[in-house]
């Protein structure tokens, strides 16, 4: 499974290598939008992964979507990669509705109602909105919670953003009619929050390791004092610390994607744990980064700005770190202290396991 | 780096759930769990542990161990730091003396040696450190020198964990002057009841008395106690050193803590108290999957050795974090004698805790180790 991840990273970071150029990212962040970079990742199916083919999409498992993302952070790629597969194509899947062509997008839509014929209420922090080609989300009708698909052309989109310049629009749904709704299977909204925050956790672990390998790189060739600074032990403790943090963030990203097995949800707790610890990893590591790098990091010219404004961005997206570590925390305290460290240490088993 | 999510195979699993449900009925109810590798000195509890096969289940089986899996080893290692288990007493004899007989022992060592270690029987102390030789550990000063009848040992080593409960410590001393420093070390295998040798106490500052000065006075070590080869001292230990960082050890010298302050505390956390207890779960469960792929590797035959760096690492600053969140979370003065386990565990740790990133290598030290390895380019 991890040999098939590597690979998948690998076939996704050679299609942005050339493309997630600083100019290009410039561009995207005046624009809110990468259609070049867009088209060559969709072009091989890469955005779909983890939506069944039946719906749509490219097949595979949650880890291998996970595996996809990590490339995009790292790049980093300007485009909605999570929401077009991972959480808006996998709704629309759940409830039996078909991917449309182009980027789709999604968000937490906790007061949008459907009446039957339109829908009203708004949509806060939506990615990429402005240049989607749908919306999927869940809104709530008379009889329970119903998946809708809708033409970001017939809302009213006010353009926001994040610090690393990627939209995050508020859209207003007044009035406006769905493509197509079917009912949400239950639990619906908490999964899709799951695979929300699981996605910016492998964005994260991406990024990280890009930062990791950058930041390395740089004190590696800056010469100070007649020897490179990496050569300082203040200076390596920092390289130390973003690889570690690096290492934790991927392994519980990767961890929790696995926790899916080959076509089912990640569990609740695991993405709980990789939500904290991505979170928190994406300070330190931004934090170390810029220290070690001194002011040629703070430039928009180096490419450790477009990573480290992402992962101030991403640490505070589905909830950020606190939401997720008290959900784990209020779990664990119910579950009893002899529960402790059977539901911590529950880890993976390979099938077949007696449980 | 290597690291990767790893499953337990249904056997493995099936292993961990045999050793939690035989700690269950062996530990007694009103059990006071030990912080990690902190554990009590307790020969019976090794024995009886032995008598289920879960002391030295690395060692072959022609040598009287089970011929586990580096895995199964760890599986049953983590559940017994996990319950504090009393593993003080066959803990390095199994940890590291084993395997170093194994790899670098004479056939005669292995067979006198390890079918007694997998009895817990027989009892290690690592005599490695010394008043002058600290981080810096080939500046050691013991020496031995040939006799007629093998070495004569003089020196001194200190820190020596349960020198004055073992059987053997294997000291690491100077067999010969060479030019370079790393050179001319070699390790002895000391019984700690030969004339020459004085076991003193050295309290540390909860005033507990588990460390120890060592003299070694004119102390005669028959040529057949050389471990390995003579001169080769220095890559046996360092190589040893690689192996055994990156263990349960380091990170579940708070499960105790955890479990006292879910069971004390548990039904009445407020928000903030739920997320400050939920972060240290939720990097628990990261940095086990960390340890266990560590592990994972070693037994694919790899030698992981910047990776189990850098686990130490993580896993020790963890365990230290948790004691500053739940002694805020206590919000109480502590007393090491309240009635409440759940204190008197925080005073313990809060004792303890500045040891965590000193022993088996320091903070500062690891980190130095896998800076090296990250700006050789070791990093992707
Ligand atoms: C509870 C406990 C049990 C122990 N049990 C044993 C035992 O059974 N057997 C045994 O042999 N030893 C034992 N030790 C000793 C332990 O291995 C040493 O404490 C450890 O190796 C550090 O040596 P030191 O304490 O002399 O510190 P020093 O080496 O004097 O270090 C002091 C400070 O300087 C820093 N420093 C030193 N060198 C460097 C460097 N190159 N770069 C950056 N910083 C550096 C250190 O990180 C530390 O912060 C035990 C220690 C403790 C606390």
């Amino acid at each position: 499974m991890s040999d098939e991840g590597e690979e998948l990273r690998r076939a996704v970071a050679d299609v942005l290598r050339e493309r997630c150029t600083p100019e290009a990212l410039e561009a995207a962040e005046r624009d809110g939008e990468a259609p070049g970079i867009w088209t060559a990742l969709a072009e091989g199916g890469f955005p779909t992964v983890s939506v069944p083919e039946s719906a749509g999409g490219s097949g595979g498992s949650v880890a291998q979507a996970c595996a996809v993302l990590e490339a995009v952070g790292a790049a980093p790629a300007p485009v909605p990669a999570a929401e077009t597969g991972l959480l808006g194509g996998r709704l629309l899947a759940a409830a039996g509705l078909e991917l449309p062509e182009g980027p789709v997008t999604t968000a937490a839509s906790p007061r949008l109602a459907f009446d039957g014929e339109v829908l009203a209420g708004s949509v806060a922090r939506v990615p990429w909105a402005r240049s989607a080609a749908a919306l999927a989300v869940l809104a709530d009708a008379p009889d329970g919670p119903v998946v809708v698909l809708v033409d970001p052309a017939a809302t009213a989109v006010t353009p926001g953003r994040n610090l690393a310049g990627e939209p995050r629009d508020h859209v207003v749904l007044d009035g406006v009619r769905p493509l197509a709704t079917a009912p949400a299977p239950p639990g619906a909204g908490d999964a899709l929050r799951r695979r929300g925050a699981l996605s910016r956790a492998a964005l994260i672990a991406g990024a990280a390791r890009a930062v990791a390998g950058l930041t390395v790189r740089y004190t590696g060739e800056r010469v100070q004092f007649g020897r490179p600074v990496s050569a300082f032990p203040a200076v390596a403790a920092h390289l130390v610390r973003i690889a570690e943090q690096t290492e934790l963030v991927a392994m519980a990203a990767r961890a929790a994607a696995a926790s899916a097995g080959e076509d089912g949800e990640p569990a609740g707790l695991d993405v709980a744990a990789a939500a904290a610890v991505a979170s928190r990893a994406a300070g330190e590591v931004a934090a170390a980064a810029h220290q070690a790098t001194g002011a040629m990091g703070m430039t928009r010219e180096f490419a450790l700005g477009a990573l480290t404004r992402r992962l101030w961005s991403w640490r505070d997206e589905w909830g950020g770190g606190r939401p997720w570590a008290a959900e784990l925390g209020r779990a664990l305290a119910a579950g009893g202290a002899e529960e402790l460290w059977p539901t911590v240490s529950r880890g993976l088993v390979s099938p077949g396991a007696a449980r | 780096m290597i690291f990767a999510p790893t499953a337990l195979s249904p056997h493995e699993d099936a292993l961990r759930h045999d050793v939690r449900r035989w700690l269950a009925d062996t530990l007694p109810a009103d059990f006071r769990p030990g912080l990690g590798l902190g554990g009590r000195h307790d020969p019976g509890f090794s024995r009886a542990l032995a008598g289920q096969g879960w002391v030295g289940m690395a060692i072959p089986r022609e040598y009287g161990g089970a011929g586990a899996s580096t895995v199964e080893r760890f599986v049953v290692v983590e559940e017994l730091l996990a319950a504090g288990a009393p593993i003080a007493a066959h803990w390095i004899a199994e940890r590291q003396t084993a395997p170093a007989l194994l790899r670098f022992g004479t056939e005669e060592q292995r067979r006198w040696f390890l079918p007694r270690i997998a009895a817990g029987e027989c009892f290690f102390s690592l005599g490695m450190s010394e008043p002058d030789a600290g981080s810096d550990l080939a500046s050691v000063r013991t020496t031995a020198t040939r006799t007629e009848e093998g070495w004569r040992v003089d020196g001194t080593k200190v820190w020596t964990t349960n020198a004055h409960l073992n059987h053997f410590v294997v000291v690491l001393c100077r067999t010969s002057a060479a030019q370079d420093r790393h050179a001319g070390l070699s390790q002895l295998i000391v019984d700690l009841s030969s004339p020459g040798v004085t076991v003193s106490p050295i309290p540390l500052i909860d005033g507990e008395l588990h460390v120890n000065e060592v003299v070694l006075d004119g102390v005669v070590v028959p040529d057949e106690r050389v471990l390995g080869e003579v001169g080769q001292g220095w890559a046996q230990v360092t190589a040893e050193l690689a192996h055994e960082r990156s263990g349960p050890d380091r990170y579940l010298s708070v499960l105790g803590l955890l479990r006292a302050f879910v069971a004390e505390h548990g039904k009445d956390l407020d928000e903030a108290a739920a997320e400050a207890f939920g972060g240290i779960a939720a990097r628990l469960w990261s940095i086990r999957q960390l340890s266990l792929s560590v592990a994972r590797a070693l037994e694919q035959g790899e030698a992981p050795a910047t990776e189990a760096a850098l686990v130490k690492d993580v896993g020790t600053v963890f365990e230290q974090e948790v004691v500053e969140t739940m002694r805020d979370l206590a919000a109480a003065e502590i007393d090491p004698e309240a009635a409440s386990l759940f204190e008197r565990l925080l005073a313990e740790c809060v004792l303890n805790a500045p040891s965590w990133t000193l022993r088996g290598g320091t903070t500062e030290v690891l980190r130095g180790i896998a800076a090296k390895a990250l700006t050789r380019g070791g990093a992707r």
